[in-house]
């Protein structure tokens, strides 16, 4: 379904991913893990349009979309769960869930609006709030919420569990879980490895802008350098 | 004295409305794009003498003639974005400030140039005046602040109800999130100036109506809707509409009861006593952001 092929990304001069691909099937749920700094997030930046790689190429559902507009990008069915939840602050939960919907704003979106209020009843709550006064929890149920509300082909969600309360942690992982059980494709980026490990059925690791390791959840959680550099074995 | 004090909150209201629609229109460019649009008042002086005109040359009446104005005046907007602003995007806000000035002294000069030195009023044909308990409001009066106020809530409607003010919403609120929504934001910038420089164009057929349409004029209007702006809060909707009220108001008071010199002076007093006590705006949450 996504095929990310060499990829380079540069800042300035500065190039901070070299050359990488990794692949995500159809019905997949894929982590890509590793610490600070390691390109991760330029990585989805790239794929989702917001800036242009230097080289290399991002395929989706075999059509060439590297380099293209971000809101192209979104508009083919690539939506972005963003880190740091990046919500609209001065609007409703609602309208917030609506604009997850853009893409598809021609057609009757009620029935995913419940969908995603049945995911998180606390939303049903918190409808008529602004988005800007909800904790950073809630905001992350939003964040998700509006990413599934554009029913996705790819689902990416970049560090939800970033600076949310442990509690919350593990909500969001029986949520993962259960929007993988939608048979959503997810492409999912935690710096809480074990997590993501429990969540995904294959990983890549991402160190210093390069693919240091791959393989299936299993193999990932039982390699010694993973082991040792991310589950504090 | 009652009586006085509602004639001058009358005539108050009906500036106002006039300032309010000036300022939704660089309200809202600034909220999308950050730009201080000092041409918008030289826009709507274009569209005062383009309804001017209409009327004159082709002997339509004031509606149809201002909707016209207002339809070639939303154009003039989206080529206004694509060819002057649009290529700056990116670059220091201090391109797109100095491109403003540039703009303003085009336009004004083309306006010269087509339009002549002299300076017009509308003709309407609304010239009775209606007496109420002792307060005159001239028909002219009460036509202008229906016209502003049918304009502010058809562009609330627009902003707060349909897909397209959402997505201009979410564009000022978050730009790259509104991206990732999917929202073509170099769409919603040529709306955004289609949509103000037709409000512009509206207020300036207004003055042209009540006042003149004339070379200078055009400063003016953007210094007072700016000063709007910053009483209501930069890149606020309510805060253009209540401020731009507030600013027509205590305008008419002082004028009334303390002299008309002072009338200009009184926005500038606001504009300073509202940035010493609330410097957000009235209209402006605290952002936390």
């Amino acid at each position: 379904m996504l095929t990310v092929t060499n990829l380079r990304i540069a800042y300035g001069g500065a190039e901070v991913v070299h050359g990488v691909s990794l692949e995500v099937g159809e019905g997949e749920c894929v982590a890509l893990i590793g610490p600070n700094g390691a390109g991760k997030s330029s990585l989805l930046k790239a794929v989702c349009g917001l800036i242009k790689p230097t080289a290399g190429n991002i395929v989706f559902e075999g059509a060439d979309i590297t380099g293209m507009a971000g809101h192209e990008v979104a508009r083919r069915g690539i939506a972005m769960c963003p880190e740091g939840r990046q919500m609209f602050p001065e609007m409703t939960v609602m309208e917030n869930l609506r604009l997850g919907a853009y893409r598809r704003r021609k057609e009757d979106i009620s029935a995913e609006i419940e969908e995603v209020m049945t995911l998180f009843p606390r939303l049903r709550e918190r409808a008529s709030q602004m988005a800007g006064t909800l904790s950073g929890g809630e905001q992350e149920m939003v964040a998700i919420s509006r990413a599934l509300m554009a029913k996705p082909q790819l689902c990416i969600f970049d560090e939800p569990s970033l600076g949310i309360a442990p509690k919350v942690v593990d909500e969001i992982e029986d949520t993962l879980v259960k929007i993988k059980a939608l048979g959503v494709t997810v492409l999912l980026v935690e710096q809480a490895v074990s997590m993501a490990l429990r969540v995904a059925d294959r990983a890549y690791v991402l160190e210093a802008g390069e693919v240091v390791a791959a393989g299936t959840s299993a193999e990932m959680s039982s390699d010694p350098r993973v082991q040792r550099a991310y589950l504090g074995a | 004295m009652l009586v006085d004090l509602i004639q001058q909150l009358f005539n108050g209201l009906v500036i106002g409305s006039i300032y309010t629609l000036v300022a939704l229109g660089l309200t809202i460019i600034f909220g999308i794009l950050g730009i201080a649009h000092f041409a918008h008042g030289s826009v709507a002086m274009f569209g005062g003498y383009l309804t001017f005109f209409f009327i004159q040359q082709f002997g339509i009446g004031l509606f149809p003639a201002m909707a016209v104005a207002m339809a070639v005046g939303a154009l003039l907007g989206v080529v206004l974005e694509r060819v002057a602003y649009h290529p700056v995007r990116n670059a220091p806000p201090i391109n797109a400030f100095i491109i403003a000035l540039g703009l303003t002294l085009i336009i004004e000069k083309a306006n010269l140039l087509v339009f002549g030195v002299d300076q017009v009023i509308i003709p309407t044909g609304f010239d009775r005046v209606f007496n109420i308990g002792g307060v005159t409001l001239p028909e002219l009066r009460v036509y202008i602040l229906g016209i502003a106020a049918f304009l502010v809530v058809a562009m609330t409607i627009l902003i707060n109800r349909t897909w397209m003010g959402m997505a201009v919403r979410a564009v000022a609120q978050n730009r790259p999130a509104a991206i990732l929504m999917g929202i073509n934001v170099n769409t919603v910038s040529m709306f955004v100036f289609g949509l103000s420089s037709a409000l512009g164009v509206a207020a300036g057929v207004l003055v042209g109506a009540l006042f003149a349409v004339a070379p200078g004029v055009s400063g003016g209007l953007v210094v007072k809707g700016f000063a709007v702006l910053i009483l209501g809060g930069l890149g606020s909707i309510p805060g253009a509409i209540i401020g731009g009220l507030v600013l027509g108001v205590s305008e008419a008071f002082a004028s009334a009861f303390v002299s008309s010199a002072y009338k200009d002076v009184i926005a500038f007093l606001l504009m300073i006593g509202v940035l010493l006590i609330k410097p957000e705006g009235l209209m402006r949450r605290r952002s936390n952001r």
